[in-house]
């Protein structure tokens, strides 16, 4: 098993990092009312993490009793029916689902089958309730009743399909609770973040990450030499799983340790880099081509375009002059917000190299002649 | 108003038609000859009147004779609708003699029909031409004239219509493209000239160039010989044409002594000798000098009063006419000039002499040999009893089939698309004459009955089979049924088809004697034509004829349409009258997408401010959305086209006009786009000119790409929010900026990289993506049923995937063989990955360029890891759900059943669980596949009312992780067991879960 699985905190009481917030939580279930919430951070801080262990606070280990469950929808919509996939996770008490992966359909996601999910209650329910309350303080029992809807990237929902969650989530708060989880609340309607209570997750800092690969390297019974986890952590853009993600990865390259063992980037990141240095040496249309089949590359391989954008970016960002890096942020965003307008989001990478090498090749003329 | 502007008639140009006398129509005259130009809508009303008219007459001017040709009485009524517009002008024209060249100019506009139209400005500028050689003007002299400064822009537009696609790009643009002004001529001054274009010219395009030779008579041919008086180029580079040009002694001629060439001829006419001359053998030809005389009598009254009395007058003069035009609407010309005698047949002519031996001979080869040695012959390889002729439409199949029957003196039946041939019902067959397929079968086989009884009375019978590949959905069994009747025919049978090709047919050629018929050459057809044409008392020229039957492809009936809708409304047909009608016509046809995007990258050149203007138009576009709905479906000037080619029409020089641009966007506003996408970096845009370091050529760029991703959120608006209103905003900026943008020559970026346009490489890799999404999925979702971890697919994709590769592949570098595997297969277990997931990650980690994941690999290990996997498969347990496929159903169930996961606690009663788990774990597609249908229905409804309860078959997944290292289930073994087995164990599962709620 991967350690990042291995060694994920069960419980509220073992989580290593946001122990002040895992401790408000368990206050928050255990008193009576458990509002809908809404976790927001930057991925590999914890989110996820602390959403089931909330969960397991609450309804005891039947929350880890989950089944995955990838069933075709019929959503009838007006003239048509409309078939959608959907994959979700749930156990008696809590379903788990990412409607944005029904693309710009979530709108359906949200209206017929959240809101189908969100009005009946548990059912069946009653044999098990004494032996829950016994597990949990009796307060919970209010909690329990109601079945936890875990809705995963609503940042990525389209806006139509935040407004109707939003009437779902006053309708039926009754049976249903919702947990949202985010990267960015600012992509949250203001509507839907001011029903929830907002839980910020922060990304845990790099000596939070060290004490973390130091206490897996410790259970694993490793050797490791002084400063590698900090390189490791410094490398890993202060994202959690991303640093024990690497951490092993390292392990299985070479152990015993180095201390100047290279820590290997991600394949698509390697890839990406590339596409940077080839677009800062030359600035063609021959060039553009090449580039466009490279991000056709990066798309086919399932890397999200958003992903893709922000990261070339990056690379680019290290390799320019000061004064151009400012301009370029701008274009760079004004595609990005294109590109979530748009569909094809090829077409809006490649606007945005193309602008870049415009402007880059504009400057190094006017600068080098 | 045409009737009595008698032309002097000069040879075609039906520019003439309208008389000298009224300039003060000038405001309302459409110089239609410009392509460009748009018309306004109140001239509208002269369209229709066009369309209507009849043979029109020029007049000459200089010679103040006016002769008024007759025209048909259809026409006359038209004219009292032209009256009112045109009276006034009329008189002050007369009084007013000097002004001739308007004239000239609406008269162009007018033979055009409606595609011809232009605006005021447009006007004014040919104007100030004509002014500038005015000797000319008496209308005949003009046919080179019409559009003239329109020349190279319509040139354009046309010439890309055929051919441009392979050859753009390997040729040059002129280098002073549409600078020169092009002269005009009489219309036959080239005359008998027959020249060849070679190499790039000064300021035409090929095409262009084409054209002018063609509109003044001349002929071009490809390759130089004896019969070529003048090589035209501008530039000697040496080629095989000057080569043989200077063998054979061919003058050499530049450009500009073609424009010399025709401006002298222009100069020439004036002298109203020569004119003169020419005028009567003009009309003299056209047998219309009783009519002249007659009509010079009405000259000195008022033009409306011309009117009246020409048609009264020619009242007598028009028999002969009128009966014409009452046989033109009794007989359509294609059944009129239908070939009488096989020798009348254009072309083909060995095959309609084979085809008459065949049929000839059918009787004593088939029939006189006797019933005994019948069978025999019927397989002789080299005599077939049926005979099969193919060929494009038009070309005179069915035609020489009957032809050859008839003069051969049998009777044809005819059996084409319009009648059911299907396959004869075995009973009816029996003697209800039902369908008319039993009644083929009827006379197929019954011949020889009636021969016998009456073979003298009856004439033979020949069958004919038109439209055989037509023969499909409703026809079942049809071809079967016809090579059945062929083996046991006693009568001949034709068959005739388009494509000899067809898959349908496949069987048939087998039976038949193939005969194919090829396209007529244009001369052979325009000698045709010409016939008719003269029978028709029509005056069209050879050249004309020829492009006729050039554009029509062949299609001889096609071109025969178009004649007899011509003569509609003109007696004279120029050279140029014909390509504006094809042209229309064409646009039409299908463009496809690739011809479409070929036409922009070649003829599109705005000035950059149009993306800016375009915009701005946008925006009023939106505001007019019912309008320019109408436009779409009409796909007629609307007005949108007025909208738009006011402002475009200053930058807009001559070239292809927005509504074309955007009816060529249209014609597949999905597929367009994306071919644009694909494309618009290989265009050096010709806008830019010099251009240092390519900056400018890369800010273009940019701002296509843009244009681009503007076109992409339109289209997301489009289908998203059925904002179908913005369709015309999509097509402009997916398509029109960019190509406006970048308009010019295109290159190859890549080496070996053949000069066309791409297919849009979209569609594919969002199909590739599709697919790797889906087996992404495929993977996520056995990752979270693992129970291990519970990350969403991206992160799975973005942070995992390394790793996860890493743990895959690497041990199998490193560590020995069987240790390798051991590890990976439990590692897999672990997180119930299963091959295909394996395969998927390593699909997935391919970067074009960068080392394969699974490079290093020995492949004898990755056999063991194969081999081991399958091994444990049978001891493991199910962690995952998947598409089970269910036995005796071939597709995969709608719903996937889904796995549960228990946790470890759950311990050892959950047996049951495992098994069924197993059950469906077994590789599902091989044994199962097998099993009997019912069970597997049964089954599957089983499965599916326990999803319909909401109960999923649960399979115990923690347990199994540990439990398949350690001790084998109970359940399993069962590896390829029989269908009972399988059901008791999906129940048993289902039951269990039932249990555990």
């Amino acid at each position: 098993m991967l350690w990042v699985d291995k060694y994920r905190p069960k419980t509220l009481d073992q989580v290593l990092v946001h122990q002040d917030i895992a401790q408000n939580l368990k206050k928050l279930v255990t008193e009576e009312d458990c509002p809908h919430l809404l976790f927001y951070g930057p991925s590999g801080s914890g989110k996820k993490t602390l959403i089931m262990a909330l969960l397991r606070q609450i309804f005891g280990s039947s929350a880890e009793k989950v089944k995955v469950e990838n069933k075709t929808w019929k959503v009838d919509a007006g003239s048509r029916t409309i078939d959608l996939e959907l994959t979700t996770l749930s156990s008696t008490n809590h379903v788990e689902l990412s409607p944005s992966d029904a693309g710009f359909q979530d709108r359906y996601i949200v209206q017929e089958i959240i809101k189908e999910m969100a009005k009946n209650r548990p059912i069946d329910t009653k044999g098990r309730k004494g032996v829950l309350v016994n597990l949990v303080s009796g307060n919970a029992y209010l909690a329990y009743d109601a079945i936890f809807l875990v809705l995963n990237e609503v940042d990525k929902l389209s806006r139509e399909a935040q407004h109707s969650l939003r009437r779902t989530m006053e309708k039926y708060s009754a049976y249903c609770r919702l947990i949202l989880c985010c990267n960015s609340s600012s992509k949250v309607s203001e509507a839907i973040r001011s029903r929830c209570l907002n839980v910020r997750i922060n990304a845990p800092t790099e000596e939070q990450i060290v004490k973390v690969l130091e206490f897996i390297g410790k259970k694993e019974g490793l050797q490791i030499p002084s400063g590698f986890t900090a390189r490791i952590a410094e490398k890993s853009n202060r994202s959690l799983r991303r640093a024990i993600l690497s951490f092993e990865t390292c392990r299985v390259q070479q152990y015993p340790f180095t201390s100047n063992q290279a820590i290997p980037p991600m394949d698509w990141e390697e890839y990406i880099f590339e596409i940077a240095s080839d677009i800062m040496k030359e600035q063609s249309p021959k060039r553009l081509y090449q580039v466009r089949q490279k991000l056709y590359e990066l798309l086919v391989n399932c890397i999200p375009p958003e992903i893709i954008l922000k990261r070339l970016l990056y690379e680019l960002l290290k390799k320019l002059d000061a004064e151009l890096k400012h301009e370029v942020c701008r274009w760079a965003a004004y595609y990005e917000h294109r590109m979530r307008l748009g569909q094809k989001a090829i077409f809006h990478i490649e606007a945005f190299v193309a602008k870049f090498m415009s402007i880059y090749k504009s400057f190094l003329i006017a600068t080098f002649g | 108003m045409k009737s009595h502007e008698k032309g002097n008639a000069n040879s075609a140009s039906k520019s003439a038609q309208h008389p000298p006398e009224k300039p003060v129509q000038g405001s309302q005259d459409n110089s239609g000859r410009r392509k460009t130009s748009k018309y306004f809508s109140a001239e509208k009303p002269k369209d229709e009147k066009e369309k209507v008219e009849v043979p029109a007459k020029r007049k000459t001017q200089t010679d103040n004779e006016e002769t008024i040709k007759p025209s048909p009485a259809r026409k006359i009524h038209k004219f009292d609708d032209d009256e009112d517009d045109f009276v006034l002008p009329n008189t002050k024209k007369n009084s007013v003699a000097a002004m001739p060249r308007k004239k000239l100019k609406s008269g162009s506009g007018r033979g055009t029909g409606q595609k011809s139209m232009d605006i005021d400005e447009s006007d004014d500028e040919d104007e100030v031409k004509h002014v500038e050689t005015p000797s000319k003007s008496g209308g005949r002299g003009h046919g080179g004239g019409r559009g003239t400064s329109a020349t190279p822009a319509g040139g354009r537009g046309r010439g890309g219509g055929r051919g441009g696609f392979m050859n753009f790009g390997e040729r040059k643009d002129p280098p002073h493209k549409g600078q020169k002004e092009v002269p005009e001529g009489a219309s036959d001054c080239l005359a008998g000239l027959t020249f060849v274009i070679s190499g790039t010219l000064d300021s035409l395009e090929r095409e262009e160039a084409e054209d002018l030779i063609k509109r003044h008579g001349g002929r071009v041919t490809g390759s130089v010989s004896k019969k070529t008086n003048y090589l035209l180029c501008d530039e000697d580079i040496g080629g095989r044409k000057s080569e043989k040009a200077k063998e054979l002694g061919t003058l050499f001629l530049s450009e500009d002594g073609l424009f010399d060439l025709i401006r002298v001829s222009s100069h020439a006419k004036p002298k109203q000798g020569s004119k003169k001359s020419v005028d009567d053998a003009d009309v003299s030809q056209s047998k219309k000098i009783m009519q002249k005389t007659e009509i010079k009598n009405c000259t000195g009254s008022s033009a409306s009063k011309n009117v009246a009395n020409k048609s009264l007058a020619s009242g007598a003069n028009l028999d002969r006419k009128k009966i014409q035009t009452a046989q033109h609407s009794a007989l359509t010309w294609t059944e009129k000039y239908r070939p009488k005698v096989p020798n009348d047949i254009i072309g083909n002519q060995s095959l309609v002499k084979q085809l008459h031996v065949w049929l000839e001979r059918w009787h004593e080869q088939f029939l006189d040999t006797g019933n005994k040695k019948k069978g025999k012959t019927a397989n002789d390889s080299g005599a077939k009893k049926a005979v099969l002729l193919s060929g494009t439409p038009g070309i005179g199949k069915t035609t020489s089939a009957k032809l050859v029957s008839q003069m051969l003196g049998f009777q044809t039946i005819e059996v084409n698309a319009s009648d059911s041939r299907g396959k004869a019902d075995a009973k009816i067959e029996k003697g209800i004459r039902g369908s008319n397929a039993n009644s083929i079968k009827e006379l197929v086989s019954n011949e020889a009955l009636s021969a016998n009884l009456d073979w003298t009375k009856h004439p033979k019978t020949v069958l004919i089979m038109d439209e055989v590949d037509g023969m499909s959905a409703g026809d079942r069994g049809g071809i079967a049924d016809l090579i059945s009747s062929i083996k046991i025919s006693k009568i001949p049978i034709i068959c005739i088809c388009n494509d000899r090709y067809s898959q349908k047919l496949k069987s048939l050629v087998n039976y038949c004697l193939l005969l194919s018929f090829r396209k007529p050459t244009k001369q052979q057809m325009a000698k045709r034509l010409m016939q008719v044409a003269t029978a028709e008392g029509l005056q069209v020229n050879e050249i004309a004829l020829e492009e006729l039957a050039e554009r029509v492809n062949g299609d001889m009936r096609m071109a025969l349409n178009q004649l007899q809708y011509m003569s509609l409304s003109m007696s004279v047909i120029k050279y140029d009258d014909l390509r504006q009608r094809l042209l229309t016509s064409a646009k039409d046809e299908d463009i496809s997408p690739f011809t479409a995007v070929d036409k922009y990258g070649f003829y599109l050149s705005l000035c950059i401010q149009i993306s800016v203007l375009a915009r701005l138009l946008l925006v009023l576009c939106v505001n007019m959305e019912e309008k320019v709905k109408k436009y779409v479906k009409s796909r007629r000037i609307g007005i949108f086209d007025h909208i738009v080619c006011v402002p475009l029409f200053g930058f807009n020089v001559g070239k292809l006009r927005m509504d074309e641009r955007i009816d060529l966007s249209m014609s597949d506003p999905d597929l367009v786009p994306l071919l644009i996408q694909e494309n618009y970096v290989n265009y050096r845009p010709s806008s830019v000119g010099k251009d240092d370091n390519g900056i400018k050529r890369m800010s273009l760029i940019a701002r296509a790409a843009e244009s681009i991703g503007d076109g992409d959120i339109f289209n997301v608006q489009i289908r998203k929010y059925r904002q179908w209103q913005l369709s015309q905003n999509s097509a402009l900026s997916s398509c029109i900026i960019p190509s406006a943008l970048l308009h010019g020559q295109r290159e190859t970026l890549e080496q070996g990289e053949r000069n066309f346009n791409r297919f849009g490489g979209w569609l594919g890799k969002n199909s590739t993506l599709g697919k790797n999404m889906r087996l992404l999925e495929d993977l996520h979702v056995h990752f979270l049923a693992s129970r291990e971890s519970n990350s969403g697919r991206g992160t799975l994709r973005i942070e995992y995937l390394t790793l996860l590769l890493k743990r895959l592949t690497e041990p199998l570098r490193v560590l020995p063989k069987d240790e390798a595997v051991r590890e990976v297969v439990d590692f897999m277990n672990t997180y119930s990955i299963n091959q295909d997931d394996f395969d998927t990650m390593v699909e997935l980690s391919k970067f074009k360029g960068c080392p394969d994941p699974l490079g290093g690999i020995p492949s004898a290990v990755k056999a063991a890891l194969t081999r081991a996997y399958k091994e444990g498969s049978k001891s493991r347990m199910v962690r995952a759900a998947d598409f089970v496929s269910l036995p005796g159903i071939k597709k995969a169930p709608k719903r996937r059943i889904a796995a549960i996961i228990e946790p470890s606690d759950g311990g050892l009663g959950e047996n049951n669980d495992e098994v069924a788990a197993e059950s469906e774990e077994e590789n599902p597609s091989d044994a199962e596949d097998l099993e009997d249908s019912t069970v597997g229905e049964k089954l599957q409804k089983e499965l599916q009312s326990l999803n319909k309860k909401g109960v999923q078959v649960h399979l115990d997944l923690k347990d199994s992780g540990k439990l398949s290292a350690k001790k084998p289930p109970i359940g399993r073994g069962k590896g390829g067991s029989g269908a009972t087995d399988k059901k008791n164990t999906a129940r048993g599962s289902g039951t269990s879960a039932k249990r555990k709620r």
